[in-house]
């Protein structure tokens, strides 16, 4: 299909949980959908998440399927590793953009996901994946249950030595592959672009990659779900099994110094929700996590973190200075206990940095001339949040999920619904 | 139970605090502090105190004394509350609560009183000097056989040693003012913080006595202060303080050796002296200068304009005093007199307002507050047992 310019209902620019739910809801009303994700997989963060709080479910059970459906159903393309830039209003209402997809190196419709070529590949990085938790080959399929499950050639690290090529069953692989840029135009766009998370290597008093038994948050969370890479909760310096875990909150939110002085609303719950995983998984450990504030907001928040500390993880009042790390490993954590007004130090053996999200700065740079408002931490600004909570400052532009704002997986499947039923509008009021 | 007072809060600000309202009270400051310890656990709890005007509290409290700030904590505060700064304020609050007589809140909350108050005592300096010791002397007689001015025969009919001795009666006056008011502000100091302290304990004399080396130890050496991020800030300010000391100690008590007609060899201790007091001064007011003036880490963000006041007295000072150095060792026997005049008429406005009420007091106030802390510490630790 490499028509000068490819026309679609809607373009959804993302996707994660919130432009599957967006895409699915416009697909499902007969509208044709092109989802662009510039990942190799679609899924987005949810993906990579052990359970969900507050109802403890399996985080890739749900989403699965979602994305199953996704790419299978007949109104939605789905095109990955790709961009869309460059988008425009024109002055009836529509819009054009560029769909730039970068080369995978792999015919997609070809590849089986045998992972033959991995296999053949001499080459291995950090699993970005897995956090960095484990490597992978520079011919991969990105994750297990990644969508389309389709191998990609990691061109930067590759030594062009052939062998995928030569290993490859079905002749998938192809070198030959280049950058391509098609026009699209659309009558409405939808920006699902999500968040980053914060990096708290910046954080030089954490000591984030200088004491190695300091993890963050994703970290943990790929130790705790049914595809984990070591098949057990260890700690990375020694593989020793933790039994004395810290959780840090508020790295990276709620901080000025670091640029986000927002909350970013899911690192309490999430904390608590490993607390419990943990201690199913470690039933002889404990687990700590230091806090400022509790923001348990939401519907059966309160009731979910009373049920961790009824299981026993505990709840210390203060934000911790300094980690410094101790000979075999161990982390000496400097704090202010804040209830008795006194200076303490704890030792534990791993501790995970609760992180916070970060505005995606790209949601800035997707139209001509940046002509999207951001407001002032670099969330897409939403001009009428209380009455259209998915309109943008440009006309037929909506927004869908954390791309607004920290925000959680209901909340953000009910920005995605929002977002979804306002673009039909647009399109039907034009039409 | 705790009266909450609000307006403390904006008296504070007249001394220097800034937002210390956004604080959320993480216990971060406290956490990355290299000085803050069990007993002593600060600066939150004082910016706490601050917030909620708990003025008794923060008066009976050492601990703003006990902080040498090294900006750890405003520079690390998710809330950028400046903990940092309101310590530095409440040093300066403080000051003027131990002051019974209510000068030191003038001069810190009040331009006038405390410009006003220099330029008094300068006039007056002045004006002693026109009644006392004018310049009436052929100056044609006063050049030395080195060539040197002959600096202590400006009054005709007065020999050397009746004009030394009439500056040191002057010196020895300014002096005991100082020490009166010094010592009874320490006094009060004492009061608030160990006959009424927070712990309800009472020092056995004992250790008073055992406790004292404190007061020398950290006068001569501010170990406390290289305990924080940075030696080198240390070591300037240690620079200024040693020169600082001396050259109080050589004009006071031993001014007849220090201003003589001759002008004795470069390699003299008399001159070395001077020197070596001239140059870590210099440097110090050099180096503090610009950085106050970049506003280069957060110790040097923000200035009161008692902390350019005190720059720039003590920088007119040195000037004035390298000046006279070079005017009498080249005979300008003119610019000599005029220069020793204007020399004290800073100097000693200087010394009388900032060291007992104003920013020199910490000379005095920092190792007994630390010595305070120990003595109330341990008597409380004795109790315990």
């Amino acid at each position: 299909m490499t028509p000068d310019e490819v026309k679609y209902d809607v373009v959804v620019v993302g996707g994660g949980i919130a432009g599957q739910e967006a895409a699915l809801n416009l697909a499902n009303s007969d509208q044709q959908v092109l989802l662009v994700e510039k990942d190799l997989s679609i899924g987005g963060h949810m993906i990579h998440l052990s359970k969900v709080f507050p109802t403890l479910d399996c985080g890739a059970c749900i989403t699965t399927p979602k994305m199953s459906e996704t790419v299978r159903h007949p109104n939605i393309r789905v095109s990955t590793f790709s961009e869309f830039t460059e988008i425009e209003r024109l002055s009836d209402g529509t819009f054009t953009g560029l769909l730039t997809r970068h080369p995978k190196y792999v015919i997609e419709k070809d590849c089986t996901g045998c992972q033959d070529c991995e296999d053949a590949c001499p080459v291995v990085v950090k699993d970005q994946y897995q956090y960095g938790l484990v490597g992978r080959k520079a011919a991969y399929v990105p994750f297990s249950i990644s969508n389309p499950r389709v191998a990609a050639i990691d061109i930067e690290n590759c030594i062009l030595c052939g062998a995928c090529e030569r290993a490859c069953p079905a002749d998938a692989i192809d070198f030959t592959q280049k950058i391509e840029k098609t026009k699209v135009s659309a009558g409405t766009v939808i920006i699902a672009t999500g968040f980053n998370l914060f990096d708290p290597d910046v954080i030089e008093k954490y000591g984030l990659g200088k004491h190695r038994n300091v993890i963050t948050s994703m970290q943990m969370e790929r130790q705790l779900v049914p595809t984990r890479p070591y098949n057990n909760v260890l700690r990375p310096k020694d593989g020793k099994m933790p039994d004395n875990i810290a959780y840090v909150l508020c790295v990276g939110s709620r901080d000025q110094t670091l640029g986000n002085p927002i909350c970013s609303q899911v690192c309490c719950m999430y904390s608590a929700k490993q607390g419990q995983l943990l201690m199913g998984a470690l039933p002889m450990a404990d687990v700590t996590i230091y806090y400022l504030h509790i923001r348990a907001f939401g519907k059966g928040f309160e009731e979910f973190y009373q049920q961790s500390i009824g299981m026993g993880v505990e709840y210390v009042k203060g934000k911790v200075g300094t980690i410094d790390e101790k000979e075999n490993g161990d982390l000496v954590l400097r704090y202010e206990d804040i209830r008795e007004g006194s200076i303490k130090e704890a030792t534990h053996d791993l501790v995970v940095l609760s992180v916070g999200m970060l505005a995606n700065p790209e949601a800035g740079t997707l139209f001509m001339n940046n002509a999207l408002e951001l407001d002032e931490f670099g969330y897409i600004r939403q001009v009428d949040m209380l009455r259209n909570p998915a309109s943008t400052n440009i006309e037929g532009v909506f927004v869908a999920g954390t791309a607004s704002g920290p925000m959680d997986i209901p909340d953000s499947i009910a920005s995605s619904g929002a977002a979804a039923a306002e673009a039909l509008s647009y399109l039907k009021r034009k039409s | 139970m705790v009266k909450i007072r609000p307006e403390f809060a904006d008296e504070i600000k007249k001394f220097g605090g800034v937002d210390f309202n956004a604080c959320y009270n993480c216990g971060n400051c406290t956490a990355v502090c290299p000085l803050s310890v069990t007993d002593n656990t600060f600066p939150r709890r004082l910016l706490r105190y601050t917030v909620l005007g708990m003025e008794e509290d923060i008066q009976a409290s050492t601990d703003p004394w006990l902080c040498y700030y090294c900006g750890d904590c405003s520079s690390t505060c998710p809330r950028q509350a400046n903990p940092g700064e309101i310590m530095m304020a409440l040093r300066r609050y403080l000051t003027a609560s131990y002051d019974w007589t209510g000068l030191s809140r003038k001069f810190y909350t009040s331009k006038k009183w405390g410009i006003g108050s220099l330029v008094l005592i300068g006039i007056v300096v002045i004006l002693l000097f026109a009644f006392f010791l004018p310049f009436t002397a052929d100056p044609a007689g006063l050049i030395n056989e080195d060539g040197g001015v002959k600096i202590n025969h400006f009054v005709k009919g007065m020999d050397g040693e009746t004009f030394v001795k009439t500056i040191e009666i002057g010196d020895l006056v300014m002096a005991a003012i100082i020490t009166f008011f010094l010592v009874s502000n320490i006094f009060n100091m004492y009061l608030k913080i160990v006959i009424r302290n927070a712990k309800k304990v009472k020092v056995p004399f004992s250790l008073y006595v055992k406790e004292a080396w404190n007061l020398f130890y950290h006068f001569g050496t501010q170990m406390r202060f290289s305990k924080c991020e940075g030696k080198s800030y240390w070591l300037l300010h240690w620079l200024l303080m040693s020169g600082y000391t001396l050259m109080f100690t050589v004009i006071v008590v031993f001014l007849p050796w220090f201003q003589t007609e001759k002008i004795h060899p470069i390699y003299h201790p008399q001159r070395f002296i001077g020197y070596y007091a001239t140059f870590g001064i210099l440097l110090a007011i050099i180096v503090w200068s610009v950085n106050r003036l970049r506003k280069s880490g957060e110790i040097h963000k923000y200035s009161h304009k008692t902390d350019w006041v005190f720059l720039i007295m003590l920088f007119l000072t040195t000037l004035t005093g390298i000046m006279l150095h070079i005017f009498r060792i080249t005979g300008m026997v003119h610019f000599t007199y005029y220069t020793y005049v204007i020399h004290l008429a800073i100097l000693v406005p200087m010394l009388l307002v900032e060291v007992p009420f104003s920013k020199w007091s910490h000379l005095a106030y920092r190792p007994l507050a630390i010595y305070f802390t120990n003595l109330v510490n341990k008597a409380a630790a004795l109790k315990k047992k």
